[in-house]
């Protein structure tokens, strides 16, 4: 669905990733983890089009998206939620989901919205609050909500744990669990290892801008370098 | 969501505010002088307004409303001047030039993402820019006024010997800019505005072509900017390169943040009350001691900025609310005796 080949992608001058290669299949959940700085966040910024690629090739679905500007990629039906959300504060939390129907607003008559809400029945609670007002959980729930609207067919999530209180990863891991069923295919970038591995079907682990392993996730928290480096067991 | 009722709450301001605006002029009309300063306070609430567009909702730091306005007022001028083209002609066409210039300026700057403090800095150069030019262009500026035949018809020409037809001009112009502003907000273009300002990456990997979004903001500005500056020259009877002025570009832009950014009528109030109260300080202080009542004012905006920072239109709105409730109560109360 989603093949990257030979990346190189980077600001300015500098070069961030190198030659990263793989792929995500239709209906799979595919978690890239790696350490802090490993260029986690560039892969998918450069996906999304937020970054400019150097040289490479990115493509969805068989058609090529290098370079395409994101509000193009989206259109595609590929939706991305940076990392910490990056709601918008100031609107309300309805708003903040009705942002998400941008590029196509018709598609509220398809009743996406009460599929959110069953999801994420606390954005329900709070569809009328200013969204600066909801906690770290929340307002992640909301960005992955926000990501939803436009029925993408990939949704790539951007350290979902970040920011939320640990007693409530458990709960967004099991709200990505519930997004299979929407029959979407994720794309996972995290940090927080054990989580990523434990919902993801395949991995791969980025260093310092490359690839340096790929298998099924169960193999992967099996195998002696994640442990030892990533799992601390 | 009870747009209706917001509708209607707004509705009955803008009458209200319509009739009061319909009885000033014949309040006043014994004073020339009083009708300019009101004429006055109405191109800033016009200006401020328009500035909502790309400053409130886009969250664009924009200080090149004179060069749209200096631009809209030589288009209007030389072209009455030069080949007695009547000022109607003349402000929609100077209106034009201006977004064609907003958006020659507007395409690269969005389009590298200059924003912020850079933003501020690249479109207050214009300002600085557009007036050394016209200074150098003698044909149309120079360093002498160049005045406004007077015509055989006032309504052809524009030029009246009395500023009432002009302060009904600036009334029209102000509740039009005031509906395209709440048309702007509750369209998909203001919604897109409203987010960029807060988040422009966010806003773009939802499938928001921001750098469209901002461009037809600031060419709405533009265009609202250009059409007032061709009204301005009519009023003032000349042209001259000192219209491409950067402190009224400045102050526009501080009187749409005082008034509430993103508040559809914030800045509109925001002129009203700051500028009629400088004008007063400057009628009252100013043979005091010079400049005076500029510092006055700046304590006033100053005290605004602590403790208002969101603006005053939020205070208004809570004012409001406070009405409504009690009129509602009172209502109630009929229906318990009833």
């Amino acid at each position: 669905m989603l093949e990257i080949k030979n990346l190189n992608s980077g600001y300015a001058k500098v070069s961030v990733l190198r030659n990263v290669t793989f792929h995500v299949n239709q209906d799979e959940t595919v978690a890239i983890i790696g350490p802090n700085g490993a260029g986690k966040s560039t892969l998918l910024k450069t996906i999304s089009g937020l970054v400019r690629a150097q040289s490479g090739d990115i493509t969805f679905e068989n058609n090529n998206i290098l370079g395409l500007s994101p509000d193009l990629v989206v259109r595609r039906g590929l939706a991305y939620v940076p990392e910490g959300g990056r709601i918008f504060p100031n609107m309300t939390v309805l708003d903040n989901l009705l942002m998400g129907a941008y590029s196509n607003p018709g598609i509220l008559k398809s009743g996406i919205l009460e599929e959110i809400f069953t999801l994420f029945p606390i954005l329900k609670n709070r569809s009328e609050k200013f969204a600066r007002t909801l906690s770290g959980g929340e307002r992640q729930m909301l960005a992955i909500g926000r990501g939803l609207v436009s029925r993408p067919k990939l949704i790539m999530l951007d350290e979902p744990s970040l920011g939320v209180a640990p007693k409530l990863i458990d709960e967004i891991y099991e709200k990505i669990h519930a997004l299979k069923r929407f029959g979407l295919t994720v794309l996972l970038v995290e940090q927080n290892t054990g989580y990523a591995l434990e919902l993801a079907d395949r991995g791969y682990v980025i260093e310092n801008g490359q690839i340096v392993m790929e298998g099924a996730a169960t193999d992967l928290s099996t195998s002696e370098h994640i442990k030892k480096f990533y799992l601390g067991l | 969501m009870n747009f209706k009722k917001y509708f209607n709450q707004q509705n009955t301001f803008i009458l209200i505010g319509l009739v009061i605006a319909l009885v000033i002029p014949q309040a006043f009309k014994s004073s020339q002088y009083v009708m300019l300063l009101i004429t006055t306070v109405l191109l800033y609430a016009i200006l401020a307004s328009a500035w909502n567009i790309i400053g409130g909702m886009a969250g664009q730091l924009d200080l090149a409303a004179a060069a749209y306005l200096g631009l809209g007022a030589f288009t209007t001028g030389t072209l009455l001047i030069q080949w007695n083209i009547t000022p109607w002609v003349g402000m929609f066409l100077g209106g034009l030039i201006a977004m064609g210039l907003a958006i020659l300026i507007g395409f690269p700057l969005f389009g590298f993402k200059v924003k912020e403090l850079w933003y501020a800095i690249s479109s207050s150069a214009l300002v600085v820019v557009l007036q050394s030019l016209f200074m150098m262009w003698n044909e149309v500026g120079g360093p002498t006024e160049k005045y406004l035949p007077s015509g055989s018809s006032p309504w052809y020409s524009l030029r009246f010997n009395t500023y009432v037809p002009y302060y009904y001009i600036m009334v029209t112009i102000l509740v039009v800019v005031i509906l395209i502003n709440r048309w702007i907000r509750y369209s998909k273009l203001g919604y897109s505005l409203l987010a960029l300002g807060e988040d422009e990456d966010a806003v773009e990997v939802l499938g928001v072509n921001s750098q469209l979004s901002k461009l037809k903001a600031l060419a709405i500005y533009a265009f609202i900017c250009g059409v007032v500056g061709g009204l301005y020259a009519c009023i003032y009877g000349y042209v001259h390169p000192a219209f491409f002025d950067t402190s009224m570009s400045m102050e526009i832009t501080i009187l749409g943040i005082v008034g509430g950014m993103g508040f559809i009528y914030g800045p509109a109030m925001a002129a009203i009350v700051m500028v009629s109260f400088r004008e007063f300080l400057r009628a009252s202080l100013g043979s005091q001691l010079a400049g005076l009542y500029l510092a006055v004012y700046a304590i006033i905006l100053i005290v605004v900025a602590l403790f208002q920072p969101r603006g005053i239109a939020p205070l208004f709105e809570r004012g409001l609310k406070k009405i409504q409730t009690y009129f509602a109560e009172l209502k109630r109360g009929h229906k318990a005796d009833a």
